[in-house]
């Protein structure tokens, strides 16, 4: 889509254009997270594992990944901005620069939706809701992981294709407000430079001063936010002034079919379209997952497959949602399209071109689920945060622990879940509606009406599953 | 406790303190604090009045299905301070 001609830059904006711009900004936010991520580490290494008198879990189950959502929905992938992980990585670089590139063939996100996958999968099977010290680890899993990765090869290697919590975010930005992106495209024609992906070099020895996109998002050709971690590095390095942080209608990225720089053409995309399927039926799962049902399935699944241990029951249960139930919805759909509008296009890649319309209702479901205990917990974080000075200073420095504060009343909060719900299904619907009128402009009804059914039934599920009573345990099985 | 525990039923939390030579432990304030498994809900407090020498009872209504984590926090009676953790697997949904 073109840049709209309304479209506002927050980077003109008074107050947070200058902050955005300066270029010092992403370290500022690097270390606010950075020092949650000590402490974090801190206390869930050494502070009592109970999870809710634990900043380690409640910062991570709750405020994080609440947060997360909420910035995606309400801004963009300001999480990425401040990540401590690049930051760490940053410092790294300066002791041992890379010297490698990450090999071509590896240069999908398959390898990240695995990992996004184990972490749902070790979330469910080890409770690291439930565990600080494991919740310390895999925050300690991931400073690791960047260095690694990013110390041996070039680039935002870690971010692109591996870091799981990345992958979340660059689907769930395709519906965020903001994008970063060329201001003027004339300015770009006339730029010889291309300072905003090759980087800022000055001096006699054209030193590099300023880096460009480490995505590989050559802005002039950059479609959206998917791999775009708003790192900011282009806006510092194109020498023409010519980024913007610009307002633009969230979801409509999904519906444009052109090339993407650092991307391709998404229809082309498998990688992304399981991303997508991922995002989509994992938040189904995820939420599933902590109902009473959840452990009657897994019970029954024991005894189906004749075994007690919880790590094959889980793992059946991820292959039922994760692959069968996708297949037969997506799939579903995808063959009804193709059977109703005379079948143009192969079944996958209807499939794969039209599962983007379900990311809508994907965040809808997340939102619904992690905005559930954001706003039923928030306040927890203070006689937390109380007891844990309490423990370390042997006073109450901070007053005594007011444990009595947590949040809103989980029955009012549901109502508003029902309405995030609905939001991502008549998100879904519409989305389903432009790419079908991209495709088939003389019936694109014809053409949605699968998608938008599929829809439907996803949103129907998670409001059953919204509605189950909760039930969390430490043990999957048998309690 | 009443075993298995049922959610929303008042139930009855008894704790029997005794020093090194099973002597019971009078004047001890007690509280016992109950957390569920995960992050973010209210945890439930009572306050534990003596009953009988050395014994403590609070009455705690569970309020989730699920795993809870009873903590029985407070100060002995020599200024020293007690904490303990009591794991309650499976609360189960009232009949």
């Amino acid at each position: 889509m073109p840049p709209e001609a309304s479209a506002a830059d927050v980077l003109r904006w008074p107050g947070v254009g200058p902050f955005l711009r300066w270029r010092h900004a992403r370290t500022v936010l690097q270390l606010v997270f950075l020092l949650v991520a000590v402490i974090v580490v801190v206390h869930g290494l050494l502070g009592p594992q109970i999870a809710p008198a634990n900043l380690a879990t409640v910062l991570t189950w709750v405020h994080y990944r609440g947060l997360l959502v909420v910035a995606l929905l309400a801004a963009g992938n300001f999480f990425c901005t401040g990540c401590p992980f690049v930051l760490a990585r940053d410092v790294g670089r300066r002791l041992r620069a890379p010297s490698s590139r990450w090999p071509r063939w590896l240069r999908t996100k398959w390898i990240g939706i695995a990992l996004f996958v184990g972490v749902l999968f070790t979330y469910e099977l080890f409770d690291l809701w439930a565990l600080p010290r494991a919740t310390a680890w895999l925050v300690l899993a991931y400073f690791a992981g960047a260095l690694t990765i990013d110390l041996v090869f070039a680039g935002a290697t870690f971010c692109k294709y591996l870091c799981p919590i990345g992958q979340f975010n660059f689907v769930a930005s395709t519906l965020s407000p903001l994008e970063v992106r060329v201001r003027a495209p004339e300015t770009c024609r006339t730029c010889h430079t291309a300072d905003c992906i090759k980087g800022r070099r000055e001096g006699e020895g054209q030193r590099l001063v300023q880096r460009g996109c480490e995505l590989g998002l050559f802005l002039p050709s950059k479609i959206g936010n998917l791999d775009c971690t708003f790192c900011m590095d282009c806006v510092q390095a194109c020498p023409h002034d010519n980024v913007a942080l610009a307002t633009r209608v969230p979801g409509l990225e999904l519906v444009d079919g052109r090339r993407r720089s650092g991307i391709g053409r998404l229809a082309r995309r498998w990688d992304i379209a399981a991303l997508v399927v991922l995002f989509v039926f994992g938040g189904l799962l995820n939420a599933f997952a902590m109902t009473t049902p959840a452990y009657a399935v897994e019970r029954w699944l024991s005894r189906a497959l004749g075994v007690s241990a919880e790590a094959p029951v889980l793992g059946a249960l991820f292959v039922i949602a994760l692959g069968l139930v996708p297949l037969l919805v997506v799939g579903g759909a995808a063959a009804v399209s193709r059977w109703l509008t005379g079948g143009a296009t192969s079944w996958l890649a209807t499939a794969a071109g039209y599962v983007l319309a379900l990311l809508p209702l994907g965040l809808g479901v997340w939102l619904s689920h992690t905005g559930f205990h954001l706003l039923t917990g928030a306040l927890t974080v203070i006689p937390v945060a109380q007891s844990a000075v309490v423990d370390w200073v042997g006073w109450d420095m901070l007053g005594a622990p007011r444990w009595g504060w947590t949040g809103l009343r989980p029955a009012s909060v549901f109502p508003l879940q029902l309405g995030f719900v609905l939001l991502g299904a008549l998100g879904s619907i519409a989305i389903a509606y432009r790419l079908a009128e991209r495709d088939f402009p003389d019936r694109p009804w014809t053409a949605a009406a699968p998608w938008a059914l599929a829809a439907g039934v996803l949103a129907a599920s998670a409001v059953w599953i919204f509605s189950q009573p909760m039930e969390m345990r430490g043990v999957g099985l048998g309690g | 406790m009443p075993a298995p525990p049922v959610v929303g039923q008042p139930m009855v939390a008894s704790v029997t303190l005794r020093d090194g030579r099973e002597r019971p432990v009078l004047g001890a304030h007690l509280e016992f604090r109950g957390f569920m498994s995960h992050p973010g809900m209210a945890p439930i407090v009572a306050a534990a009045a003596e009953r009988a020498d050395g014994v403590y009872e609070g009455r705690l209504r569970l309020s989730m299905v699920g795993d809870w984590i009873i903590v029985v926090t407070g100060s002995l009676p020599d200024g020293r301070t007690l904490t303990r953790r009591i794991d309650i697997d499976g609360v189960q949904p009232p009949a």
